[in-house]
């Protein structure tokens, strides 16, 4: 078996694997340490206010566009980039529709690819610089953000150099990055990825029983 | 301390960047071993040699003439590269510019760019070696003036760090040949070459978005001014002396202006370089890819410079691009006027103790 | 003092709501903007993210459900000091209302006044509260009242007021449909509000009375951070109310005295209330709706504080602003307001703490700016404590603006 065989085959298999394995006992964990059922009557619905909270902070406040306008644009340019590519780049559709779907999608022009990843790089590089300038970023951020960012940009960045798809190395290092950040991915603060959406609806139930939106 | 919690974990950042850079290396140079260097994928658009040409036309020639065959060949606008492209029968094949080109490229270019950046780097130890770092007189007052906002920061790193993704990748490209090939092989180099060649391709855009952003945050203060004469005249206080400046010296003001009016060389060629259709002249692109050549090699040499007065050449610089705050002591010392205008109080005079 | 008390105590605390906030948090200090205290100094220590390190220390290293594994590979983060702990006492409360303007910047909706409550509670198991605080609670707890208040001492502040206003007191009336509380700032300081209140009532013809068994509103316990304060304020309001066989209970201008009987008592005391519980102002704006409560506008530019545990915290928007509608001819909103409103920077017991009072009272200048920018002559609120800070703030700067009670305007304004 030859390295680019083995990393893009036992070990992609058990990374991802273990990708699943850890997101879902993480998140099962989380539920399981369990709560108190609120006995105050409410004043409103739990649900309606979960769901317009999870809604709702996908967008910043009015009040607070100004000071949230840099990581929005920066974390949408990121976010959105990278679901992009991720899911619409040829070579992942093809990758996954050889080893684990067996069905394909339209994918994107190589034009709408290279777009796609720059706008995507680019909101990448600005929320990682972001952290150590920003005062209080700089104070609140562990190097668990650090190593999430930078391997994040990893992934990213072979994935690109490996774009003329004509050696095997590239596109090796490109598959132990991503073996790398599936395995990482459980134990780490991407983890955010879906605690999201736990922690707003917890607040909008919360408060929406109180007939609050938040 | 406030952060004592915080602290312990942020140590292992380093750590951490260099073994995934290191990682990263490893596993290009991986691209050396035998397997590997020999399982290349032509690209899509190659041309397959096996295809039946390699004999050519049994009728070359024609009824043509020796001499009238090498006139056709180089026939044709030799520098239009649409007729090249497209390879219209009137187009030409072989041009002599090219040729010229190729020469300037490979016997002078490629022979001696390494060695700007690494003179200065010579430089530069000499003279830390020589005068050391640059120290703040009195030492750190612990009062700090706001110096660069948070958008003129991120700005800054941003050009950072698209800048030296393309200056490693624009390098690997340009000396790959020379510097990486004889000594690790040419698969190493086709591989890195490869690699280099999409990663520049797709952060170049980037720059351009880069050096508008920065332009636009920076351009205040960065006008030159009288004062500025005299920091010429005294060598910028490099070798003793004070020097007087606003809020950015005679130094600063030229690498701003040194980075914006290359850069914008830089992006037009290099826009012409991913776009060569944008013109009908080969001739433009062969000058592109000499100002390309030449403008980064200067930047990245001025940058070494950059870098070291901004870190280990002068003590408390670093803070105005990571704090965007600096000492009221490295104010006074290196930025006097601009010290002034924005504190009110001299900046030679003691303050009053009372 | 045990530190490990105080981490027994997060850890206690910590369920699948504080554990999904803390493994939500990403870090992106977006939540700096929207703390007035941080706003005020700008020091990045009260970024509201700060103040749940240590609570996120403790969790990972002991309910995380990843904590077995970071033990087996020695990566289990250290225990949390006593000394990081005692570091952490001034963010935790003299700068920190629990208003919950910070949840509505963070991306993640995490709700960091919560975080705080359970870093409250870990706090005051090893003594880390701020003196005034703890005196008050305690004394709350032992006499009934933070500033002893007690029911005999009720009874005769009931009496003065009665002859003082010319308004019929009620307490212990047996069988009351109404059970009405008050906070001691009330019984203490803004005895207008309290004959106001019970003029309204009279007026009104509502059938209600003061119990001497809970007549307390107001619950340091949930400024301390112990529970067991808490439980006892709202356990002598529950039984008093019980007794009556009052159908509801109606709390003062008190935001967190309102919030501790509305929302709180019921989980403290793990069963459901038997009565409905209303603020007065929400009681108010109900009769107002059903036009037993007819009001005469005065021609007058005003604007209305949101208290923060009133709006934000419980839900109670409209109301006040109904009532605000037909209480003057010419009602400004404040910029942001409703939901966004800036808390007034003295809730959460801020107020009362010596060593806040500077980061207080920079933090005020928020607050009148927004007035100011409003143009109106002055501003109404339904909280004593936001009342209290209202009124120590403008005094320091000389500020002119007028503070109201919607008690007592209704009360003025109100039409028989
Ligand atoms: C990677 C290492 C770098 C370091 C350590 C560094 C450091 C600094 C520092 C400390 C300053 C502030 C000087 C002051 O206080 O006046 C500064 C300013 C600046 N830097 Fe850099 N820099 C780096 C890379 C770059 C790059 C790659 C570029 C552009 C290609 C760049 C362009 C500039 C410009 C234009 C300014 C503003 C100076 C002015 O406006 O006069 N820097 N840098
Ligand atoms: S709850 Fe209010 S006071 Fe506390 S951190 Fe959040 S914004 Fe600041
Ligand atoms: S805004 Fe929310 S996610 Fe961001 S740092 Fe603050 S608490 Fe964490």
């Amino acid at each position: 078996m030859t390295f680019l065989q083995f990393v893009e085959g036992p070990l992609f298999y058990v990374a991802a694997a273990i990708f699943v394995v850890g997101v879902v006992y993480r998140l099962i964990g989380i539920l399981r340490l369990g709560g108190e059922r609120d006995l105050a009557r409410p004043n409103g619905s739990a649900t309606g206010g979960a769901i317009l909270t999870v809604l709702r902070h996908f967008v910043p406040r009015r009040t607070f566009w100004r000071g949230s306008s840099f990581h929005f644009v920066a974390g949408y340019a990121f976010h959105l980039g990278l679901f992009v590519l991720l899911l619409l780049a040829a070579p992942h559709v093809a990758f996954l529709q050889e080893r684990v779907l067996g069905f394909g999608w339209p994918v994107l022009p190589h034009w709408a690819f290279i777009l796609t990843a720059e706008v995507a790089f680019a909101g990448l590089i600005m929320l990682w610089v972001r952290r150590f300038v920003d005062p209080v970023q700089k104070l609140i951020s562990t190097s668990g953000d650090y190593a999430a960012t930078i391997l994040t940009f990893l992934v990213m960045l072979t994935g690109c150099l490996a774009l003329q798809e004509s050696h095997v190395a590239l596109r090796a290092t490109h598959m132990v990055f991503v073996d790398i950040w599936l395995i990482y991915f459980p134990f780490s603060r991407l983890i955010h990825t879906f605690t999201f959406f736990f922690s707003r609806a917890q607040t909008g139930a919360t408060y929406g029983r109180r007939g609050a939106k938040l | 301390m406030q952060n004592t919690l915080l602290t312990s974990a942020r140590t292992s950042v380093g750590k951490l960047g260099t073994g995934l850079a290191l990682l990263l290396v490893l596993l290009m140079l991986f691209g050396a071993t035998e397997t590997y260097a020999q399982s290349v994928r032509a690209p899509g658009n190659a041309v397959n040699l096996d295809d039946g040409i390699e004999d050519g036309p049994s009728n070359a020639l024609g009824d043509d003439s020796q001499s009238d065959f090498w006139r056709n060949f180089r026939g044709g606008d030799p520098n239009d590269i649409k007729q090249m492209l497209e390879a219209r029968p009137e187009g030409a094949v072989l041009t002599t510019t090219g040729q010229h080109w190729r020469e300037l490229r490979e016997n002078y270019i490629r022979k001696y760019a390494g060695w700007f950046p690494l003179g200065v780097i010579a430089l530069l130890l000499l003279y830390h070696l020589i005068k050391g770092k640059m120290r703040i007189k009195g030492g750190f007052s612990g009062k700090t003036l706001p110096r660069f906002n948070i958008n003129q920061r991120v700005s800054h790193w941003f050009m950072a760090s698209v800048f030296t993704i393309l200056g490693v990748t624009g390098l690997i490209i340009l000396l790959g040949r020379p510097l990486i090939a004889p000594y690790l092989g040419k698969e190493v180099n086709s591989v890195l070459t490869s690699a280099s060649m999409q990663g520049h391709n797709l952060f170049g855009p980037l720059f351009i978005v880069a050096l508008v952003w920065m332009f636009i945050k920076f351009v205040r203060g960065n006008f030159f001014q009288w004062v500025d004469l005299k920091w010429i005249f005294k060598l910028g206080g490099f070798f003793g002396g004070h020097v007087s400046s606003s809020q950015f010296n005679f130094g600063e003001k030229s690498w701003f202006w040194l980075v914006i009016l290359v850069g914008i060389v830089m992006s037009g060629t290099g826009i012409l370089l991913l776009f060569p259709w944008l013109v009908d002249d080969l001739r433009w692109l062969q000058l592109s890819t000499i100002l390309h050549a030449g403008g980064a090699i200067l930047l990245i040499s001025v940058l070494f410079g950059h870098i070291y007065v901004g870190t280990a050449g002068m003590e408390g610089s670093i803070d105005s691009m990571l704090k965007g705050e600096v000492d009221e002591n490295w104010a006074k010392e290196h930025h006097d006027l601009w010290y002034e205008e924005v504190t009110g109080k001299s900046a030679t005079e003691e303050e009053g103790t009372s | 003092m045990t530190v490990q008390k105080a981490i027994d105590k997060f850890v206690e605390k910590t369920g699948a709501k504080v554990a999904s906030y803390l493994d939500a948090c990403v870090r992106c200090g977006l939540c700096a903007q929207a703390c007035q205290y941080h706003e005020a100094t700008g020091d990045p220590r009260h970024a509201p993210v700060m103040k749940f390190q240590p609570l996120q220390q403790a969790y990972q290293a002991s309910k995380d459900p990843l904590s077995p594994l970071w033990r087996m590979i020695g990566r289990a983060p250290k225990k949390v000091t006593e000394e990081e702990l005692s570091d952490w006492q001034d963010l935790i409360y003299d700068s920190c209302s629990m208003c919950g303007r910070c949840t509505l910047a963070c991306p993640m909706g995490i709700d960091i006044a919560s975080l705080v409550w359970v870093m409250r509670e870990g706090m005051s198991e090893v003594g880390l509260v701020p003196p005034e605080i703890t005196k008050m609670a305690h004394a709350a707890r032992d006499t009934g009242s933070p500033i002893g208040v007690t029911a005999k001492k009720l009874r005769k502040i009931l009496d003065d007021v009665e002859k003082k206003y010319d308004v019929k007191m009620h307490l212990d009336k047996p069988h009351a449909e109404v059970l009405l509380l008050d906070s001691s700032l009330d019984y203490e300081a803004y005895q207008p509000t309290l004959a106001a209140m019970a003029k309204i009532l009279d007026r009104l013809g509502i059938d209600w009375s003061f119990s001497s068994k809970g007549y307390e509103a107001s619950n340091l316990g949930l400024f301390s951070g112990e529970e067991s304060i808490a439980r006892t304020m709202v356990e002598r309001i529950t039984e008093a109310a019980e007794d009556m066989g009052a159908k509801t209970v109606l709390a003062p201008e008190c935001g967190h005295g309102y919030g501790s009987i509305r929302w709180e008592a019921p989980n403290l005391l793990g069963r459901e209330l038997p009565f409905e519980v209303l603020h007065i102002v929400e009681f108010l704006a109900r009769m107002h709706k059903e036009g037993r409560l007819k009001l005469k506008p005065e021609s007058r530019a005003l604007t209305y504080h949101d208290p923060c545990k009133l709006g934000r915290r419980g839900g109670v928007f409209e109301e006040p602003r109904e009532m605000m509608r037909d209480l003057v001819t010419d009602y400004r909103e404040m910029k942001p307001g409703g939901v966004t409103n800036w808390c007034c920077g003295g809730g959460g017991g801020v107020v009362v703490i010596e060593s806040a009072r500077k980061l207080q009272l920079e933090s005020f200048k928020i607050k009148m700016d927004q007035v100011e920018k409003t143009g109106a002559e002055g501003v109404v609120m339904s909280c004593a404590f936001c009342h209290m800070t209202f009124d120590k703030s403008s005094e320091h700067f000389k500020w002119d603006k007028k503070i109201e009670d919607m008690v007592q305007m209704v009360e003025r304004q109100m039409i028989d």
